[in-house]
């Protein structure tokens, strides 16, 4: 796989788990269990920033703008469509066994796509 | 809920990260899907252990590599390092991203934190990978023939 591919979905999982403590249910869940939430925000906020810095500013101004504009910038490709739109993807870049080793984007609405190995 | 819930009564690890991947291994994933998972349930694991109850670990996180709740029991008799203190049950589960939210997420937890309190100590005397599931209130997930 990409390693900028590989960067992008650790990214879109960082910010899920950003997003989640940021949730008041979901971190009194987890304080109630006992877990740390207390400056976990932080920890994770300067986590996100190193993690962007190894990302090229091409794909880390396209990860940006693709959050603010869907909320969601990388989706999984299923049977052969953009899971973010359902547009049905180039059969020809599915079919490529090498299909993780670059970047795709959908040629609808730009989501950064990615197959489950 | 639609969920997968698989067990390794016997982990031979003896460390966190190595219990975690013992664990991940358990699912049919892919070797990158896998990695990509373990580094983020290890991000979840910097910003606090997730020792819940005395000698139970939580490792969890949500992540877009998943299409729904998978979910790994672990026991260990010798204990497991997480990482200052030993823990000879570890419930290891990853929710999938919906677009609507973290719903199922919120009540998977609920669900988990109610049955560690209610049951929370029998989990190290459970004889059986049933045993502990019952006490979970999992469904093992069907064998493929």
């Amino acid at each position: 796989m990409d390693k900028q591919l590989e960067k992008l979905i650790s990214l879109h999982d960082l910010d899920v788990m950003i997003a989640d403590l940021n949730r008041k249910e979901i971190r009194d869940k987890e304080a109630d269990m006992g877990l740390k939430t207390e400056g976990a925000l932080e920890e994770l906020t300067e986590l996100r920033e190193a993690y962007c810095k190894s990302i090229s500013r091409k794909w880390r101004g396209l990860y940006s703008q693709l959050t603010r504009h869907y909320g969601n910038a990388v989706v999984p490709a299923l049977m052969g469509r953009c899971t973010g739109c359902l547009t049905r993807l180039p059969t020809a870049v599915c079919s490529d066994p090498e299909r993780n080793s670059r970047v795709h984007t959908c040629p609808t609405c730009g989501r950064i796509i990615y197959w489950a190995d | 809920m639609k969920y997968t819930a698989l067990c390794k009564f016997d982990l031979g690890s003896d460390g966190r990260d190595e219990a975690v991947s013992e664990l991940l291994q358990l699912f049919p994933f892919g070797e990158k899907t896998r990695h990509l998972l373990a580094g983020a349930l290890e991000v979840r694991e910097q910003v606090g252990a997730t020792v819940v109850h005395r000698g139970i670990a939580l490792p969890h996180c949500r992540s877009i590599l998943v299409d729904q709740l998978s979910i790994a029991v672990g026991r260990s008799a010798d204990g497991i390092g997480w990482p200052e203190e030993k823990v000879h049950t570890v419930i290891l589960f990853i929710s999938p991203v919906k677009p609507n939210g973290p719903e199922e997420h919120a009540a998977f937890l609920s669900h988990i934190a109610g049955r560690i309190k209610e049951h929370g100590d029998e989990f190290a005397s459970a004889g059986s990978a049933e045993r502990l599931f019952e006490l979970l209130d999992f469904q093992p997930a069907k064998q493929e023939d």
